[in-house]
Formats: C-alpha cells, sequence, structure tokens
C-alpha cells in the first residue's frame, strides 16, 4: 500500500478547483449521478442502507479484496486511543472502527505497559456508535455480541443524524466517520457538528473513497468500479441498483484537496490527508484547537 | 548577528522536528497563519503562554492575557509538550507522559495523536528548552564567564546544560535510544551541532575553516561522553562526572598544545634536515 502523504494549510483563499454540490442548484443534491431533492436523498439513501445491512460486511471484502480491514486499522492507528476516551464514531453502522478502537484500548499489549492510575481511566472509556439507519445498528448490536463486547459498557448504540447530533458541545476527545461522508446530503453540516462536538485538542478523522489520479491506475479502477462492482452487488446481494449508486457516489464526492479545505472551512487546524491505494482511499484528519 | 541566527536555527528546529515525517503540513509564516485561521473577520490575539521558551516563531513578542477561541494549535501542542515534562520522572519519554501532560493543561489526549512522532517530539522539545535556557543564562551574565580561561570556560558551560539534565537522568537513556533511531537522528544530530555551536560562541572562539570544524567535533565528543558517564554516575551531585569533565577538556586543550608543538618540532626538522642536504648537495 503506497502511502503518499501531502497537506496543506488550507483557509479561504482556496479556490475549490472542483465545486461539489455548490453548483448544484440550492435544493438539488446528487444521488450517485442523478439529481434529486434534498429531502428525497436521505430516503434514498436509507433505503441503500436498509437493503445492503445484511451483506453490507461480505460486500466490502469482495469490493475492497480485505482491504477495508486495513484501511481501517490505519484509521486507528492514526487515532491513537487512549484509555478514558470518550470517542464518536459515525455512520459507524455495523462497528467496525468502534470494535478496533475498543479492542485496542483493551489490549493486552497496552496494558502491560500502563501505568496503574489507568485502569481506573479504564471504566470510562465510551466509544458511541451512531447510525441513521436502525437496521446497520441492529448488525452492529450482533456483531458485538459474538466478538465479546456486548456487555461492556463502553459500547453505547445510538441512532441518530450526522448533521444533528444529540451530543453536548466540547464532549467529544475522537471523531470518526468512515465510508460515510459520501453519503450525507450536507457536508458542511456534518463538519460543523463534528466540530461542535470534539473537546479542545480532540481529533476528526475521515476514511472516504477518494479520486485516484495516475494515469493507468485510474483506469483500471474506473473499470473495476463501474463493470465489476455492480455484478458482484447482484450476484452476492442480489441488488445492482445499491451498488450502482455507490460507486457513483464516489466520483460524485469532492476530491482530496477539496474536502481538506471544507473541513478547515469547519475551523479545524492542522488539516492533513493521507491517500491509500494510490487515492483509492484517503484519510483525512484535523484537530479542534 | 551570530546569536539571533543561532535563534533562528532554533526556533526552525523544533519547527522542523515537527515536519520530517512525509505529511508535510505546509503552514504559513505564524502571523499570516492567524490571519488565515479565522473565518470571522476580527483580529486574532497572541495565545497566553506559560513558559517563556522556545515556542514557534515572535520569540521576543509578548502576549496579551486575553486567550483567544482561534489559538494556534503548536502553541498547544508546546503547552501540552512543557506540562508533559513533569510526567517524565515518572513515566518516562512515552505517549503516556504525554497524554497525562495533556490532561494537565485540560486540551483533550487526542492531541497526542496528532503530534508526528511522538516520544522524539517530547525529547526535541526537552533540548530545545535546555538550549534556550542555556542561552539565557549566559545572556544575562550569571555565569561569568569573562573570568575564566577557555578550557574552564567550556567545562563550565557543559556543566550547566548537563545539570539541567540531572533530574531526568533516571529516565535519560530512553530519551539517548529514542534519539538514535533513524527516523530521529538527524534532527538530534542537528540540536547537538547548535549546542556545541553555542558552547564555542559562548568562550568567543575565533576558529575558520578546518579548525572550526575540528573544535566542534571535539567538543561534541566530550559532551556526549560526559553525558554517557553521567548515567552511570551514583555520587552526591553528581561530583565523579564534573571531574572526568575536567580531565576531558584538559586532555583536549593539551592534545592540541601537543599538536601545535609537533607542527613546530616537523618544521624544525625538515628546516634542519634540508640544510644538510643542501651542504650535501653542494660538497659532491
Amino acid at each position: 500500500m503506497s502511502v503518499r502523504m501531502v497537506a496543506r494549510r488550507l483557509g479561504s483563499k482556496l479556490l475549490p478547483r472542483f465545486a461539489p454540490a455548490a453548483t448544484l442548484h440550492s435544493h438539488a443534491t446528487s444521488f450517485g449521478f442523478k439529481e434529486v431533492n434534498e429531502e428525497e436523498k436521505s430516503q434514498l439513501v436509507g433505503n441503500v442502507f436498509t437493503k445492503v445491512a445484511s451483506n453490507y460486511d461480505i460486500m466490502n471484502d469482495l469490493m475492497s479484496g480485505g482491504l477495508h480491514r486495513l484501511w481501517k486499522d490505519r484509521l486507528v492507528s492514526k487515532l491513537s486511543p487512549f484509555p478514558g476516551m470518550k470517542h464518536l464514531d459515525v455512520a459507524g453502522g455495523t462497528g467496525d472502527v468502534a470494535f478496533r478502537i475498543l479492542e485496542t484500548i483493551n489490549s493486552v499489549n497496552r496494558r502491560a505497559k500502563e501505568d496503574t492510575r489507568e485502569d481506573d481511566l479504564q471504566e470510562e472509556t465510551q466509544i458511541y456508535v451512531c447510525d441513521i439507519n436502525p437496521n446497520m445498528l441492529n448488525v452492529g448490536k450482533k456483531r458485538a455480541q459474538e466478538r465479546g463486547l456486548g456487555d461492556l459498557g463502553s459500547l453505547v448504540w445510538v441512532e441518530g443524524d450526522a448533521e444533528k447530533l444529540t451530543f453536548k458541545d466540547d464532549s467529544m476527545d475522537g471523531y470518526t466517520i468512515a465510508f460515510g461522508i459520501r453519503n450525507v446530503t450536507h457536508i458542511g453540516k456534518v463538519l460543523a457538528e463534528a466540530y461542535r462536538v470534539l473537546k479542545k485538542g480532540g481529533r476528526f478523522l475521515c476514511l472516504e473513497l477518494s479520486h485516484v489520479d495516475t494515469p493507468v491506475f485510474k483506469q483500471l479502477y474506473d473499470y473495476y468500479s463501474f463493470s465489476v462492482i455492480p455484478v458482484v452487488g447482484e450476484l452476492v446481494a442480489g441488488d445492482r441498483d445499491s451498488y450502482q449508486y455507490l460507486v457513483e457516489s464516489v466520483r460524485r464526492f469532492p476530491p482530496q484537496e477539496v474536502f481538506a479545505s471544507m473541513i478547515a472551512d469547519a475551523g479545524f487546524q492542522k488539516v492533513e490527508y493521507e491517500n491509500l491505494v494510490g487515492g483509492v482511499v484517503a484519510i483525512h484528519s484535523g484537530l479542534k484547537i | 548577528m551570530h546569536r539571533s541566527a543561532a535563534k533562528r536555527l532554533l526556533h526552525s528546529s523544533f519547527f522542523y522536528a515537527n515536519q520530517t515525517s512525509p505529511i508535510r503540513t505546509i503552514a504559513a509564516p505564524r502571523f499570516r497563519f492567524r490571519f488565515l485561521a479565522s473565518t470571522t473577520p476580527e483580529p486574532n490575539d497572541f495565545n497566553t503562554r506559560t513558559s517563556s521558551s522556545s515556542t514557534l516563531g515572535d520569540r521576543p513578542s509578548h502576549t496579551s492575557t486575553t486567550s483567544t477561541p482561534r489559538a494556534n494549535y503548536e502553541e498547544e501542542q508546546a503547552r501540552v509538550l512543557a506540562a508533559s515534562l513533569h510526567h517524565v520522572i515518572r513515566l518516562g519519554w512515552t505517549e503516556a507522559a504525554m497524554i497525562a501532560g495533556a490532561r494537565d493543561v485540560r486540551v483533550s489526549p487526542s492531541i497526542v495523536g496528532a503530534i508526528p512522532r511522538k516520544e522524539a517530539a517530547l525529547v526535541e522539545y526537552f533540548m530545545d528548552e535546555c538550549l534556550q535556557k542555556l542561552i539565557d543564562k549566559i545572556d544575562s551574565g550569571e555565569l561569568q564567564l569573562l573570568d575564566l580561561v577557555a578550557s574552564e570556560r567550556i567545562a563550565k558551560l557543559i556543566k550547566v546544560r548537563l545539570q539541567m539534565q540531572a533530574p531526568y537522568i533516571s529516565k535519560w537513556p530512553q530519551a539517548l535510544s529514542i534519539q538514535a533511531q533513524p527516523s530521529n537522528i538527524s534532527t538530534s544530530f542537528k540540536q547537538r551541532a547548535m549546542l556545541v555551536d553555542e558552547f564555542w560562541h559562548a568562550s568567543n572562539d575565533e576558529g575558520s575553516g578546518v579548525d572550526w570544524y575540528l573544535k566542534r567535533t571535539v567538543v561534541g565528543g566530550i559532551y556526549s561522553t560526559t553525558e554517557i558517564y553521567m548515567l552511570t554516575d551514583n555520587s552526591t551531585d553528581f561530583e565523579d562526572t564534573w571531574i572526568f569533565l575536567k580531565e576531558r577538556v584538559r586532555d583536549a586543550f593539551d592534545l592540541k598544545k601537543t599538536f601545535q608543538e609537533v607542527k613546530y618540532f616537523a618544521e624544525a626538522v625538515g628546516a634542519g634536515l634540508g640544510s644538510s642536504l643542501q651542504g650535501f648537495a653542494k660538497k659532491s
């Protein structure tokens, strides 16, 4: 996995090279390559995820060749979780990122090196998993049970909207959103909410499918996205349209630099991004001070 | 001019230290950064600083007491690192110390995740702090260097600098091993080079050319060996270390005299040989 990291301190003087939803009519937004009303978009996305919820993890494995696990591992290692952390994972339905964070904090490796004082803090660790779709949350709860994390008080499943979180201001140490932000209707609102709930010193991390620029690889990736994935979706999940939506929404999402400037506009500092697999996936990070 | 150059290098080294990974946060110079940081038109004030030491940029600037809602993350980082030093004695140069430090200044410990090369950043911050304190001590004249001979001056400077490490001596081997790691070695080398430069500058060194490098290499060597000797010294107030230091400095200066004498001797021999050869050639 080639890690090519470029970062910019972006301010208001950055000119957006691609205008995302900004150029569309103010009450229209994109659902893949289709244009829809804003009210409709969350409905349509809701339908997609209700349908895919049960096969979500298998499809992830098939589409990324198992790489999504490594990407999520990388996300969590960048986060550097610590005992006593209050963390919010948004659009984290099936719980992948939340489980990893909890396991990192509780790992034997870490506990061996720990200060005895931190044992008390261990109790205070809270990972909130927020998702707008109750089906995804149910799948997540089941998986938590299977992994043995179900009865720990540390995992809290919350149904909620990323654009209007029910958490208090300055209450979270960390905020992650993995493969969720391209599905929201208003990216700016989500970023603003993220900024609101984070404490001073809190970090925002976003893992998302992004844009590939390298010439040959780009063609291969496009072919794979548009020709292979919907077919696999049809065969495995019996649902071609949802996966067609998925690959289209990736193309519609702003490229790395533009998204980074949006994060900076929300008030975050030290905005950086790291490309994984040549840009197929990017991890954006920001700090609230 | 020399001093301000050292100061500028000092600040850029701390700044640079956080940039040696491939992630480059291309930050504008501080005042411009602050100007861009706010999306609202009000001007940014300086943040309150808890210590007078190596924060980036405008060192001589004075702080206002109002804290701005858009404080610079680098300042916060410096505050966290400063607070972390109190925990190093107990927890070592580790992430745990930095997390405890962040809690002390009431910043979320998540900020530690954003610091590149975490433990190394802490060690480098400490090295910069010590250099700054040393410069301040020299400037304030409390060391009374002018009364001393060159060799005594060097010895005193090294002693003063090493005494700053004395509280952390139990964890200093860890710091040395962190500095020796491949990703950190370039920064630590630069910091030590600046330190040795400062020693010579304070001793009013006027060397040039090869001499300049030679002097710095020799004093760098004395400093490093004394530092390592100090790690296993159990005498009260590190008495044995200072004796060791004096010996090494004396050896170095003696060696210099020896080299000079050898040079004169060689010249004399060469002159003598040359004239006897000439005489021989003339005869035949």
